[in-house]
């Protein structure tokens, strides 16, 4: 018996490119916009897919991934939308092969959203071919939240910080929340939210718009 | 927590290496982790620990390197070590990188 040491040269993720890929080619000949939303348990994931639905008129279908149980996509489905639910078992987060799974009842949408499973840390590493990354916080977190999990808002193109109406209740200061964002991605776009009271809402919703446009026009 | 993952994906890759040298046991694998990676090596070592028992590559070391990203100004292209957002200059810095999981080398007694 003798020791031998063989070169490899294998990148872990490579499963997770290909399947993200693949993804992503069928998203693009079906000219779907994909948003995957990702964010803190209990940040307001599922109520904003479930409001932005009934607000636009695009045809829209989402995925809704959790760990167990089925909550998110039967809210989703009162909404009278294509649903599908991906339950990960074990895993923190979706990645691009379970939703690979899935896609292909959706080839007649025009917005698929993807709710990611409720975590900070996890998803940041898992490419799942979508156009927009969405990051949601709410002040209840605290308003240190956004600093402690920086790699998560680097990746991200909008940044949800939302309850902000009860910022008071919980003694959260929402300019440090909204200032930690800009600082660690200053190309995202911010927005300060309250869902139940409608704040940022409107502006959530045109920049929904302009991205619809944007993909329309560009492809 | 999905050090449990990766570390599945280690050993699978590992143990297909050993299966084409027809390997009897595999001692160390050499990987590569960006630093932008979230892994944290104690919790992958251990998940690897675990899901290598009673396999050739049980109680194999995991040596491990970490990567840097590059960061460098989309304006006027100066680098840095640090990850940073804004440049000295004004301009956005790009980073690019640092999120790779390599198996480099799997050493084994054959």
């Amino acid at each position: 018996m003798h020791k031998i040491e063989v070169d490899a040269k294998i990148d872990v993720l490579s499963l997770n490119k290909r399947y993200a890929k693949e993804n992503r080619e069928f998203f693009r000949k079906n000219n779907i916009l994909v948003i995957n939303v990702m964010g803190a348990i209990g940040s307001g994931k599922t109520l904003l897919i479930e409001k932005t639905i009934d607000s636009l008129g695009y045809k829209i279908g989402a995925i809704l991934g959790d760990v167990v149980c089925k909550a998110d996509y039967d809210r989703i489905s009162k909404h009278k939308v294509k649903a599908k639910a991906i339950n990960t078992g074990k895993e923190c987060h979706l990645d691009a092969h379970l939703v690979n799974h899935v896609i292909d009842e959706f080839d007649d949408v025009d917005i698929l959203f993807i709710e990611n499973v409720g975590n900070l840390i996890c998803p940041v590493d898992f490419d799942l071919g979508e156009d927009i990354r969405v990051v949601m916080v709410s002040v209840t977190e605290g308003d240190d939240v956004v600093a402690k999990h920086p790699e998560i808002f680097r990746i991200a193109d909008v940044i949800i910080i939302n309850k902000v109406g009860l910022a008071k209740f919980v003694g959260a200061n929402v300019e440090k929340m909204f200032n930690d964002a800009k600082d660690l991605n200053p190309k995202a776009k911010i927005i300060r939210m309250d869902l139940k009271e409608g704040i940022g809402f409107d502006e959530w919703l045109d920049l929904v718009n302009s991205y619809v446009s944007r993909h329309n026009r560009e492809g | 927590m999905h050090e449990m993952s990766f570390a599945m994906a280690l050993l699978e890759n590992a143990l297909r290496i050993g299966e084409e040298k027809k390997a009897k046991r595999i001692s160390k694998i050499r990987i590569e982790i960006g630093e932008l990676l979230l892994i944290n090596p104690e919790q992958l070592r251990f998940c690897f620990e675990a899901v290598s028992k009673n396999t050739i590559a049980e109680n194999a070391e995991l040596e491990i390197e970490f990567t840097k990203a590059r960061v460098k100004c989309s304006i006027c292209g100066k680098e840095y070590d640090e990850i940073k957002n804004i440049c000295e200059c004004g301009g956005f810095i790009e980073v690019n990188g640092g999120k790779e999981m390599i198996i480099k080398k799997v050493e084994m007694e054959v």
